[in-house]
């Protein structure tokens, strides 16, 4: 094709390289525009790019940990115990939503009305109230509300008091609740939130995947003698896995994203240690790196397990 | 005996005896749960903390002695909803019912009717105040009910400009809001409550739009640089939570812009809402892209079209209808994530509720607050899904692209 | 008023879709391109308005010779209508809409006379009385004629057929076969991927033969049909009838 002479502006294969160069020019530019004033700012600010103060001690506690973690210890002490709580609290969340989840999606096609009705309640109040709302809700009207002492709610094996949440063999010594295992109410007001939030997210998600299974596979069921519940534990739900985990792998992504409004019930994640450590060095830059690199992390993470498990799913259908 | 009601209750509640256990434990479960709200709501909870601070939850700490401004925006915004409502029926189209009251209408007016009677009064609003509401939902209902009778005597040049009065009351609206012009000037830090958080979305959802439409085109352009450049934006903004790109927005923006430029906090928080959700945006409008035919831009090409006039006369709008409730369910995650600016320090509805608990006087009132903005929110949400619902059904009744 | 000359084209994956293909169409002619598929015919036919473009050789279209300058390509379009397989009528507009869009917006006509010009195409393919119906609302059938009729709106001076009726249901090609039997007639220059055998006898001023990216034959129908002078020609015939 004859291009001799032909002015750019009209060349069909000139254009879109000049279009690739102009915009990679404007961003390059305003790249490099921001990154001489973080530069300039930070020199002036005496913050420049440094890691060492990650070594000096935090000088702050943390309520509740499994790490083991003291004022005197230094801030990557800290910060890796909070990554630990977001962890803790995000590996509990995922199963305690994927029952809840699975729960509210299978009873939207029980035979029972009510049930199918209660759970659409569920999903459309859960779905139209902001997360943030429901995490205080909890927190301040529920589990700040439980009862101390002898008036605790107790339940065989588990007692809930205002001081904490009683697993094991919980004894009442001197008026104070004493078990194996204790969790914050901040802990489980926070759990409680995320799961019953991403519970509402994955019912919809399970029952957009079995109502993807042809309805000729319930008939064929039926006519070979599986109750309903059989049917679906072992016909229809088998099969509607293809259609849910890939819809699964983005709610566990968000319930891992949105573990850090955890600072709403006062409990301490990564992300609350973060904004502590921030107030406290003033280092704005690195904070925020840390704290965008564990969540793209814990993402990265949920994806990769969950694409193996799509993988195992998909595969078995052949 | 053999009712049609009793054979219906038989069959969707009591159909085998584990139905039937079921049943009764949740009916009397709920039948307790609702005797023990209706109980608290009525007996217990005390509702003077919200009638108390209305003023607080609805404009936040906005001048007494400027607020009339804020009147005469609801009042234009009233008028305005009302007209452009009564048009969309006056003028019937194709894909539009053609009555001048359909049902759906007339329940709309009763409720909003219902709302502006029951509201203020449940709320013991000011006999003042009472009264300006009254006289807004009627001017709104007024509009709707001339501009549905006499719409189509309006010339069509004019018509055609109407649409525009929505943009330039936004404008002016900010200009109200914020001063200027011979006004006085109210600074960002004193706007709160739901004047803010409505501020917030309503700036996040308009612009968020246009920059997701863009992401989503360059996502799906045929040119490398344009691809990856909006592949590796939508990854790293959908990657990070909300909050930890406020806290960027809040505390480093400061130190990206030469001193002085960096805007208030209010809008620091703002941008970073609608460059957040514009990578969501884009995800769902690059579906409905996916779902348009190649053969339909071939064809806008064949016949002529330049690129940007097939793209937008052509494969943009089959597209944006796809993406629709996608795109609208994003709008309502966007104003229910308004409520995370609380956490950065500003006053929006969540953050005007934390201040007024904070206050000795109403201590400890939580449930009371924190169930009436539930409700708020719930509201909004459900409606604009209920909406969404609407307008896609209407679209959809005639046909879409035939691959 | 097409001149193609040894055009070669590649596909990124490597084939080579065109191996050194020559076609001259006069004014006023009908030729019907043949072949099996994957033979490279549609490929040929949409070099022409450059919604395929090619790696050598020229062609050169009424007189302007398909190059990179994009005003050409713009030039050409205007001028030359092209039909889809698959219709590609746009579903968000009303069959008038789908007429009059690319006059108004490219020809920058006023927009009251193209509707009346539309009017008179849909006249003319036979449905005017759906002009406000949506694409959707029609059958395969009306929705091709609606398509020939959005070509013919932009009064092209060339219109191609890319296999016009191979999705339509059998009752509905004769209908589509009538309209574009009638341009004909009228002296409009045609060019057809088609396997409509009765419509290249009856219509055709010639028919071509493409295979595996070249042309084989190129004749009159009767001599075509009746006599061919390659084996290939002779297989295809064999193969379709």
């Amino acid at each position: 094709m004859a291009t001799a002479g032909l002015p750019w502006w009209r060349n069909r294969r000139l254009i879109p390289w000049l279009v690739q160069a102009g915009v990679g020019l404007a961003v390059l530019v305003l790249v490099a525009f921001l990154v001489t004033n973080l530069v300039r700012n930070l020199t002036a600010a005496g913050l420049l790019l440094s890691w060492s103060w990650l070594d000096n001690p935090a000088g702050f506690d943390i309520a509740e940990t499994w790490l083991p973690f003291d004022a005197g210890l230094p801030y990557w002490r800290g910060l890796l115990a909070g990554l630990v709580n977001t962890l803790r609290v995000v590996v509990l969340g995922l199963v305690g939503s994927t029952l809840l989840g699975t729960l509210a999606g299978t009873a939207s096609f029980s035979g029972n009305a009510l049930l199918r009705s209660l759970a659409r309640v569920y999903v459309e109040v859960i779905r139209n109230v902001p997360l943030l709302l429901q995490l205080v809700f909890w927190y301040f009207v529920v589990f700040l509300q439980l009862p101390n002492g002898s008036a605790a709610i107790q339940i065989p094996g588990l007692v809930l008091a205002k001081s904490g949440l009683y697993l094991g063999q919980p004894e009442l010594v001197n008026g104070v609740w004493q078990a194996s295992m204790r969790v914050s109410v901040e802990f489980g007001a926070l759990l409680t939130g995320l799961v019953v939030y991403t519970g509402a997210f994955i019912a919809e998600v399970v029952r957009g995947g079995v109502a993807a299974v042809p309805a000729g596979q319930w008939e064929a069921a039926r006519s070979l003698g599986f109750s309903p519940l059989q049917t679906l534990r072992s016909i229809v739900l088998p099969q509607a896995l293809r259609a849910i985990v890939p819809g699964l792998n983005s709610q566990y992504i968000s319930l891992a994203k949105n573990s850090s409004l955890a600072v709403a019930c006062g409990y301490t994640d990564l992300y609350s240690v973060a904004e502590t450590t921030l107030n406290q060095t003033g280092r704005a830059v690195e904070v925020v790196l840390i704290l965008l690199g564990s969540y793209l992390v814990i993402d990265l993470t949920i994806s990769a397990l969950m694409n193996g498990l799509n993988q195992l799913v998909q595969l078995k259908e052949r | 005996m053999d009712s049609p009601l009793l054979r219906r209750l038989r069959r969707d509640l009591f159909a085998t005896p584990l139905d039937g256990l079921i049943s009764i434990v949740l009916v009397v479960a709920l039948a307790a749960s609702a005797a023990g709200l209706l109980h608290w709501a009525l007996v217990q909870a005390q509702w003077a903390v919200i009638q108390a601070n209305s003023t607080l939850f609805a404009v936040g700490r906005y001048p007494l002695d400027q607020q009339w401004r804020l009147w005469l925006l609801t009042i234009l915004l009233a008028a305005a909803t009302g007209l452009s409502w009564g048009l969309l029926r006056a003028l019937p189209r194709p894909d539009r019912p053609a009555r001048l009251w359909p049902f759906n209408d007339r329940l709309a007016a009763v409720l909003l009717a219902g709302l502006a009677l029951g509201l203020p009064l449940l709320l013991r609003l000011g006999t003042a105040i009472q009264l300006r509401w009254w006289v807004i939902t009627a001017l709104l209902l007024l509009a709707r009910w001339a501009a549905g009778r006499w719409g189509r005597r309006i010339p069509d040049p004019v018509r055609r400009w109407i649409p525009l009065i929505w943009p330039l009351l936004y404008l002016l609206g900010m200009v109200l809001i914020s001063g200027g012009l011979g006004l006085v000037n109210v600074s960002p830090s004193e706007w709160g409550g739901l004047l803010l958080t409505l501020l917030e979305a309503s700036f996040a959802i308009l612009l968020c739009f246009p920059l997701g439409v863009l992401l989503a085109l360059g996502r799906r352009s045929a040119l490398p640089l344009l691809r990856w450049g909006a592949v590796l934006y939508i990854e790293f903004i959908r990657g990070a939570p909300l909050i930890t790109l406020l806290f960027l927005g809040q505390n480093i923006l400061g130190f990206l812009l030469p001193g002085g430029l960096a805007p208030e906090r209010v809008w620091r928080a703002a941008w970073v809402l609608t460059f957040f959700a514009a990578a969501y945006v884009a995800e769902a409008v690059r579906s409905g892209l996916a779902a348009v035919p190649l053969g339909q831009l071939e064809a806008a090409r064949s016949l002529g079209l330049a690129m940007p006039q097939a793209l937008i006369h052509v494969v943009l709008p089959q597209a944006l209808r796809v993406a629709l409730p996608a795109t609208v369910g994003q709008f309502i995650t966007l104003l229910q994530d308004t409520t995370l600016l609380s956490l950065i320090g500003l006053l929006d509805l969540l953050g005007t509720a934390r201040t007024v608990m904070a206050n000795p006087a109403f201590l400890g009132k939580n449930a009371e607050v924190y169930l009436v903005l539930a409700v708020l929110f719930w509201g909004c949400c459900a409606a604009l899904g209920l909406g969404s619902r609407a307008l896609e059904t209407r679209l959809n009744t005639h046909s879409t692209a035939k691959a | 008023m097409i001149e193609a000359r040894g055009v070669e084209k590649w596909y990124p994956n490597g084939f080579h879709a065109l191996r050194g293909v020559d076609l001259t169409v006069e004014q006023g002619e009908v030729v019907v391109i043949m072949g099996p598929s994957g033979s490279g015919k549609s490929t040929f036919l949409r070099t022409f308005n450059a919604l395929e473009d090619f790696q050598k050789g020229a062609i050169t279209v009424d007189g302007i010779t398909l190059s990179d300058d994009l005003r050409h390509i713009d030039a050409i379009r205007r001028e030359v209508g092209m039909v889809f397989q698959q219709f590609n009528l746009f579903p968000h507009l009303t069959v008038l809409e789908n007429l009059t869009l690319a006059p108004v917006l490219v020809r920058k006509l006023p927009k009251a006379e193209v509707q009346r010009r539309a009017l008179d195409l849909l006249e003319r393919v036979g449905i005017a009385e759906q002009a406000h119906k949506y694409p959707g609302q029609l059958s395969g059938g009306q929705q091709q004629r609606v398509a020939i009729a959005r070509s013919l709106c932009m009064e092209p001076r060339i219109l191609l057929f890319d296999e016009p009726t191979s999705a339509l249901d059998p009752e509905m090609v004769q209908e589509v076969l009538e309209v574009m039997q009638g341009l004909a007639r009228d002296g409009m220059t045609m060019v057809v991927v088609t396997h409509e055998v009765r419509f290249a006898r009856q219509v055709a001023h010639r028919v071509v033969l493409m295979d595996a990216g070249v042309v084989v034959e190129s004749a009159p129908p009767e001599q075509f049909f009746a006599n061919p002078q390659h084996e290939r020609s002779r297989q295809f015939l064999s193969q379709i009838s």
